[in-house]
């Protein structure tokens, strides 16, 4: 517990933590200071001048954003000094700002309007001309009226500290400085953080611009359907049609802060797209054609022909495919209906790796997003989090910049992140293994430097920075690794030991919202994996039973698999390639249609809430999945409510013991669900096997020296953010329009080729 | 345009009427280098600092910081590079001393720099001109190749262990820079914009590293106070302000230039009637802005027959500041409210946008003197420009806003007549076509 000191606010003596922040103080004892600037955890600015207050023997009025307090500091908060400097302020503010409330966006949820409120005068002294400049587009997905700015430079901060891009700065000077892009075009990863911390309408979404009003929205909180990362966000929707999703800390306080990426907060528009499925489909005849019908034919159809396909073959011959897209009740439901109505063996989820080898290994707890932020070492082992989990990819940021950490990247890639290395160490493609081996056992370290392509000494080099370290820790890996280097990795802490006042700390990178979930329930444990089951469908298995669709990586290569089967269902929110050969198709609902949970990559379960009804005439996946069972002839007994599975998972799971929804109900306390710790383990024969792979590698293989282009993992288009038309520009390299004037939508056709392509981990 | 002391004899301007001035060779057979080779031969870093201390040398950029003080706040014992950053963006309207002393005298400058170095542990040094200076820069080039070549710059400065180099590096053009601490993010090669202090560049300045940021005037002050003493630089001024000091004098007397007095010299009425020769065409004196524009403006009556000393304390007494010394006098053809208002204009253009009473403030104060000038003038206008001017003042990041401040809440309250011809000017009060609000 840091020590207290003593100051003396408002004539009131307080104790406070040593090193406090002034501002922080005061509002943590009631007293309110009025701030723009001020965002804890970015740099301080000091320019907005709203939080001025007087100290005791200092000469003038001072921002009590940037003073430390002191023992014995005398405050004053509230004062009529103090009071002519704040409405000083908001008159300035307010000089040449354009006042068109009515009209703007961020009207109804802004802080400069809600400051006016407080602190704005009746009576307008400004009476002159305002200054002028456009209203423009920066990219496809943020909007810009500059005259709303109040130049508090939150959007520069985040675009620099959060996500590294300094993309946007502020050009011209004095009462013409606008914040802006170099070059005039926004070329970044197009995260829209800076629309979400800008406190007045400059900074817009340009996908929601002249929507909806704030408060015609019902605001739900709910939990990211894109990556593992998890993000906490607030999804605004207004009759049924969600309009747009926030993060800001207004309606909303995750773990991700206010933070969110590119699809998070703008490829919501998939949820009431026109191309979502309306109705049960029905393929009567192999090779027929796909014909809308009623619910109840279509499960009465699909429940005769998975009772065929098991008289016929036994349940054995079904397979059972969930998804890491779903809720873990989703899965858990799935998971169900294999062993207890068809009574197979053969379930798995369309997930791009399993983490059964590294869970079972584990043997340090997983970090939270929380833990890295505050991480003293982090390693990192392939992967890109920058592109394929955001928020990992900002939190290694700041521990590095705001918090001093050091990091250290293993990749063949050289990725963005780099820039944050303390060392970065470039290995050849395909050698991840390698250097899981090397870490692990010294004695490797130098064979395994010449197949990776690197010097001697930088392993070693990488070994010492993780054992000198005082505090945290974090080893982080990407999706490169086989199943024994995850198993080595999982034990890795073991092999460095145990120091005083250092903590391992793991954090997989799996590259969906419920990978870790699906794990956790152990549809991962099924006797075949998705490949297998493509290559057994038509011989070992019969039918499929499939949630969500494939990923084409999956269907690469295996493009007959699925029409050799007797029978396949598929319950999709799309006509994907996986429904398109499916007998049965079932419209699903999104995850803005539904309850349920999801497990983030830090082991977080977080509530998924519905915010709008099922469109069309979906339903959610478990609820489909129950009706089936009851048609054939068993009652899953979830009696149509969610909570009912969860509760159910918390009695099945042991990691999820005693966990029920009233528990997860605040997001900005979430649970991290309780992984066994493995303890020690003997990994022998799983480095024996990385040293044999280690031999088969090619030590002359070129390196790859480009830096990706930001975006070319964010802005693929996929099942989900093929359906933005925003996506398209950015997939299409983010063309400046000739105009910056215009919605760039209006202004550039695409090849529409473009539109068909879907790719893997949307 | 005279250059010269008077009162004293000459010291930094000792050399500038010199045939050949900038060479080494004029510089060296003038007494040149010779602090160097006796800080070099025998004196200890903290020597160095406590004659500067001793001198009672204060700042010469405007803020008159005892520079001795300054230079001990470097920390002895931190591990970073230190860095000395001589300060010549000059910005400052109504000052041009130092672009006399880097044209005519570049080695004096670059002695100082040395000693300077040698006093912080520095071994790179920075100049950093305004952008409009460049002729400067080829100036100071050329002069520290030849003090490379002859072996007082670079490594082993003068056959001794002691290396030490100097680099020149230009502005854009910002008044701004020459704030120092804009100044360092400027030669770091990010906007002009000031930094937080504390911390200050003293412990954290360039890259983070300890760095003291002096004037030209006040480094090419240390070269003489190492050869005399501080003890006996200090005796040519007063106790507070030692040494003598320049003053860029322009405006209507008959003699403008740059001045080198005494610190603590008698008086200004005698200096501007006498000294400078009078007021051109033989008009009356109406005020004069001593300090550069950031000061209060002094109406003839604060000066005639008031005995004002010419230091730190002497101006302050009488109203005004030191400031950087440019001292720009006016005439009774001068209209306060227009001198005012293209001084205001000044603050605008050069508010560097970061925070809002400064940036915000000032447009409007411009704003308003237009609307005034244009005859849309209010009966309260004046109060209005003097509450705006409160609601900048004391509350702004950086000191620009006060700058912008001071002259208003001076010019309005020494010269009520100017603004109040003007402001009733105005057609009916309500406004001229410049008031009316657009959205
Ligand atoms: C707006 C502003 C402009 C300034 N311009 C200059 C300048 O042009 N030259 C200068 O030497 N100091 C200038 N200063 C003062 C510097 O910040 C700093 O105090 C000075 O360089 C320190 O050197 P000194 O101690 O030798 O005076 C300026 C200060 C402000 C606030
Ligand atoms: S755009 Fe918004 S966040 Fe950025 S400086 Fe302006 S008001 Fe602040
Ligand atoms: S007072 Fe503020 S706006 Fe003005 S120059 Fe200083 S920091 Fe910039
Ligand atoms: S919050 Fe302190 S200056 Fe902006």
């Amino acid at each position: 517990m840091a020590e207290l000191i003593k100051v003396i606010i408002n004539g009131q003596d307080f104790q406070v933590e040593k090193g406090a922040r002034l501002i922080d103080a005061c509002r943590e004892n009631g007293y309110s200071i009025a701030s723009f600037c001020y965002y804890a955890d970015l740099a301080l600015q000091a320019s907005c001048r709203m939080c001025l207050v007087r100290i005791e023997k200092m000469p003038k009025l001072q921002t009590s954003c940037t003073i430390t307090c002191t023992d014995g500091m005398v405050v004053t908060t509230e004062s009529e000094e103090i009071e002519k400097a704040r409405r000083g302020m908001v008159e300035f503010l307010l000089a040449n700002h354009p006042l068109d409330c009515p009209v703007c966006d961020r009207g109804g949820e802004c802080e400069l309007q809600e400051m006016v409120f407080d602190w704005g005068d009746l009576e307008e002294r400004f009476t002159e001309r305002k200054n002028y400049a456009p209203e423009k587009f920066l990219s496809p997905v943020v909007a810009n009226d500059s005259q709303r700015c109040i130049l508090c430079k939150r959007c520069t901060r985040v675009c620099d500290e959060w996500m590294g891009e300094d993309a946007i700065e502020a050009g011209g000077r004095g009462a013409h400085t606008v914040i802006g892009t170099y070059g005039g075009w926004l070329n970044c990863s197009q995260c829209g953080n800076c629309i979400e911390v800008c406190p007045t309408g400059t900074l817009l979404d340009a996908t929601y611009r002249h929507q909806t009003r704030p408060w015609e929205l019902s605001r739900t909180t709910s939990t990211c359907s894109f990556c593992s990362d998890g993000c906490q966000l607030s999804v605004g929707s207004r009759r049924g049609e969600v309009m747009r999703v926030v993060a800001r800390d207004r309606y909303v306080n995750g773990h991700n802060g206010e933070f969110l990426c590119i699809k998070g907060r703008f490829a919501h528009p998939f949820v009431n797209h026109e191309e979502r499925l309306r109705t049960p489909l029905v393929r009567y005849k192999k090779g027929g054609r796909l014909v809308p019908t009623t619910w109840e034919e279509a499960v009465r159809f699909a429940a005769q022909k998975l009772q065929e396909v098991k008289d016929a073959h036994g349940g054995s011959a079904i397979g059972v495919v969930g998804s890491p897209r779903l809720t873990n009740e989703s899965n858990w439901a799935l998971l169900r209906f294999a062993r207890d109505v068809l009574g197979t063996d053969k379930y798995t989820a369309s997930e791009a790796f399993s983490l059964a080898p590294f869970f079972e290994n584990l043997s340090a707890p997983l970090a939270t997003h929380k833990d890295i932020r505050h991480a003293k070492t982090i390693v990192l082992i392939g992967g890109e989090p920058e592109e394929l989990q955001p928020l990992t990819g900002k939190q290694v940021r700041q521990a590095v910049r705001n918090g001093g950490a050091k990091l250290v990247i293993f990749n063949s890639v050289p990725i963005r992140l780099k820039e944050q290395a303390a060392q970065f160490v470039h290995i050849r493609p395909g050698s991840e293994d390698a250097v899981v081996l090397a870490l692990a056992s010294p004695g490797d370290a130098e064979v395994a430097a010449s197949k990776l392509g690197v010097e001697a000494d930088e392993i070693g080099k990488a070994s010492q920075i993780i054992s000198e370290t005082a505090g945290d820790v974090v080893l982080m890996f990407g999706g490169e690794l086989s199943a024994e280097a995850q198993s080595v990795v999982a034990q890795l802490p073991a092999a460095f030991g145990e120091k005083e006042g250092r903590r391992f700390l793991l954090h997989p990178l799996p590259l969906f919202n419920n990978s870790v979930g699906v794990h956790d329930l152990g549809l991962m444990n099924g006797a075949l994996n998705p490949l297998e089951i493509l290559d057994a469908a038509g011989s070992e298995v019969r039918a499929l039973y499939v949630a969500g669709g494939f990923l084409p990586a999956h269907l690469e290569g295996r493009e007959g698999a699925l029409s050799r089967l007797d029978f396949l269902a598929v319950q999709e929110l799309f006509l994907t390639e996986t429904a398109e050969a499916a007998d049965v198709i079932f419209p699903a609902a999104s995850f803005a249609e539904t309850d349920g949970t999801f497990t983030n990559s830090d082991g977080l379960v977080q509530r998924v809430r519905q915010s709008i009804p099922p469109v069309h005439q979906s339903k959610p996946d478990w609820a489909i999945t129950s009706q089936l069972a009851s048609a054939l002839g068993t009652d899953l007994g979830f009696q149509m409510s969610s909570s009912n599975i969860f509760l159910d998972i918390a009695h099945g799971v042991p990691a999820y013991e005693g966990l029920r929804y009233p528990l997860l109900k605040d997001e900005s306390k979430p649970v991290q669900v309780k992984h066994a710790l493995a303890g020690r383990r003997d990994v022998t024969a799983q480095l024996a096997e990385l040293r044999r792979a280690l031999e088969s590698l090619d030590e002359n293989a070129e390196k790859i020296t480009e830096t990706p282009p930001v975006g070319h993992e964010l802005f693929k288009l996929g099942v989900l953010t093929s359906k933005v038309p925003q996506f398209h520009l950015l997939a299409a390299g983010n063309p400046e329009p000739e105009s910056v004037l215009v919605s760039p939508l209006y202004q550039i056709t695409l090849d529409p080729g473009l539109r068909r392509e879907a790719a893997a981990g949307d | 345009m005279f250059i010269g002391a008077i009162g004293c004899e000459p010291l930094q301007l000792r050399r500038v009427s010199l045939e050949r001035s900038r060479t080494l060779d004029v510089y060296r057979r003038n007494g040149g280098y010779e602090a160097l080779r006796k800080v070099l031969d025998g004196m200890s870093p903290d020597d160095v600092i406590g004659e500067v201390k001793k001198s009672a040398l204060r700042g010469r950029g405007g803020a008159g910081f005892p520079t001795g003080m300054k230079w001990s706040f470097v920390p002895k014992d931190s591990p970073k590079a230190r860095y000395v950053v001589c300060n010549a963006d000059e910005s400052e309207p109504g000052t041009f001393k130092d672009r006399y002393l880097m044209e005519r005298d570049p080695h004096l400058l670059i002695e100082g720099m040395l000693i300077a170095g040698y006093a912080l542990g520095a071994r790179v040094n920075y100049i950093y001109t305004r952008g409009e200076y460049r002729y400067l820069i080829e100036i100071m080039d050329e002069a520290l190749e030849e003090a490379r070549t002859a072996g007082l710059l670079g490594d082993r400065v003068l056959g001794t262990d002691f290396n030490c180099e100097i680099y020149t590096h230009t502005g854009a053009g910002a008044y701004i820079c020459g704030e120092e601490t804009a100044l360092l993010n400027s030669l770091e090669g990010l906007r002009g914009h000031p930094r937080m202090k504390p911390p200050f560049p003293a412990v954290a300045g360039l890259y983070g590293c300890p760095t003291v940021v002096n004037n030209v005037e006040t480094l090419t002050a240390v070269p003489d106070i190492i050869k005399m003493g501080g003890d006996a630089y200090k005796a040519l001024g007063t106790e507070k302000s030692g040494g003598t000091k320049l003053w860029s004098v322009s405006g209507h007397v008959a003699r403008p230039g740059v001045y080198e007095l005494p610190m603590g010299y008698d008086d200004m009425e005698k200096f501007i009637m006498e000294d400078c020769q009078g007021i051109t065409n033989g008009r009356q004196l109406k005020a004069v802005i001593p300090g550069g524009s950031s000061v209060y403006i002094m109406p003839a009556e604060d000066i005639i027959g008031r005995d004002v000393r010419m230091d730190y304390e002497g101006l302050v007494a009488a109203g005004s500041m030191v400031g950087s010394g440019g001292f720009i006098v006016l005439d009774d053809t001068v209209d306060v409210f227009e001198s005012t208002k293209n001084l205001t204009e000044f603050y605008k253009h050069e508010s560097c946008g970061w925070c809002t009473p400064c940036r915000e403030g000032t447009d409007w104060l411009v704003k308003v003197f237009k609307r005034i000038e244009s005859g849309g003038g209010r009966p309260d206008d004046a109060q209005l420009l003097l509450d705006i001017v409160d609601n900048i003042e004391g509350k702004s990041f950086c000191p620009l806003g006060d700058a912008a401040a001071w002259p208003i809440q001076s010019a309005i309250k020494k010269f009520p007549e100017d603004f109040r011809r003007h402001i009733s000017n105005g057609a009916s009060g309500d406004g001229g076509k410049e008031g009316l609000p657009t959205a």
